[in-house]
């Protein structure tokens, strides 16, 4: 049980994680609400794979780069507040649960543990983006609420920035890629 | 319409001025609360080393407070704009620091940016949208260098990073919340001299005295 709730804590206390989950969220509930359920279920099915990939031991990867750029192009792309082709938001959000997955391995020898924690953060992470597009679109499409909007595209100014910055200082330390 | 559609539209401040003007409050209440750290050079990581490290130094705090001063006198859509634009530009003159892309003059354009921007405040100047845009986002630039070329070695970069951008879009925040009392006569005259005041710093730091 430990596990299950370490796992389903594991993307809300990691920054990088967070971050690419805020500017993700945001950027998908800007879209129409018939269309979010096609962005998520991307996401869900990405992070299944990327989990599933981790589950069976893929060594290191870029994923930690990968959740970053995701955050930084997600967050830049919201406070501008242009349409996107649909696709652009599925193939995003595949992006960012393929490589959230890839980015929680396991921190346990035990094999039922690490399951439970695998499940954990897949449900985790997805009910947080859920959460996160739920919010963000109440807020920018029922109330109408115009100083939530501009919040909304302030804070995705702010990730990208925060995104682009520790991307460079990652690749000045030769830590990138 | 679409949501994003919707978003395009220029939003305007007759909506609920009064809730932005508390959220700006508390935005300036949460920037005071937290505690005093050192300044240039620390290496105190994650998110409060990174919060605190833009509040340390004088010439871009008022700089940073100017920017919002001015978006407010400026109104729609600056008042939103720059809080939007500003980060992003910053960062991209981080990235350069960062990467040890020299550039000249970097602490001479900073309190350079406090004269121009108290002065464009003391002023109420209201130059065309893209004048104002192209004046803050090239002093962005050198305030995004000195900050990136100072980030410290080790520690969370990202919660430092995030920390450190939140900080600056509050002290933006600040600026905008205090601006927005130029609604009032008596308001206007406290934000422009607040511009002036910004401007006699700019010129002291300028001379060294600051």
């Amino acid at each position: 049980m430990s596990g299950f709730v370490a796992g389903l804590l594991h993307p809300l206390v990691l920054p990088a994680h967070v971050l690419a989950l805020l500017a993700l969220g945001l950027l998908i509930g800007q879209q129409m609400a018939g269309r979010q359920i096609v962005s998520l279920a991307a996401f869900v099915i990405g992070l299944a794979a990327g989990l599933t990939a981790i589950a069976f031991a893929v060594g290191q990867t870029l994923a930690a780069d990968v959740l970053l750029a995701v955050a930084f192009v997600s967050g830049a792309f919201a406070a501008m507040a242009r349409p996107l082709p649909a696709l652009a938001y599925a193939l995003l959000a595949a992006i960012a649960g393929v490589a959230l997955g890839l980015d929680s391995p396991p921190e346990t020898v035990s094999i039922a543990v690490a399951t439970a924690m695998l499940i954990g953060t897949g449900l985790g992470a997805s009910l947080a983006l859920a959460v996160i597009v739920a919010g963000t679109s109440y807020l920018f499409g029922v109330h109408e609420w115009i100083w939530a909007r501009i919040g909304g595209r302030i804070l995705g100014s702010w990730i990208a920035a925060s995104a682009i910055l520790v991307l460079a200082l990652r690749f000045a330390r030769g830590q990138l890629f | 319409m679409d949501h994003a559609a919707r978003l395009l539209s220029a939003p305007s401040l007759m909506v609920d001025q009064w809730r932005a003007v508390m959220a700006a409050a508390a935005a300036m209440l949460l920037l005071f609360a937290v505690p005093a750290l050192a300044h240039t050079g620390s290496s105190t990581g994650g998110f409060v080393g990174g919060f605190a490290h833009p509040l340390f130094g004088p010439d871009h705090v008022v700089a940073m407070v100017a920017v919002g001063l001015w978006g407010a006198f400026l109104g729609p859509p600056a008042i939103w704009l720059l809080p939007i634009v500003f980060p992003l530009v910053m960062a991209f003159g981080g990235v350069i620091g960062i990467l040890g892309v020299p550039l000249p003059g970097v602490e001479t354009a900073i309190a350079l940016s406090a004269v121009v921007l108290g002065t464009m405040v003391a002023l109420a100047a209201r130059p065309p949208l893209w004048v104002a845009a192209l004046l803050v986002g090239a002093f962005a630039i050198f305030h995004g260098h000195a900050h990136g070329a100072e980030l410290p070695p080790g520690a969370d970069v990202v919660a430092y990073s995030a920390g450190f951008v939140v900080a600056t879009g509050l002290l933006h925040l600040t600026g905008i919340a205090v601006g927005l009392l130029a609604r009032w006569r008596a308001g206007r005259i406290a934000v422009r001299t607040a511009g002036g005041v910004i401007a006699l710093a700019g010129v002291a730091f300028l001379s060294g005295l600051g």
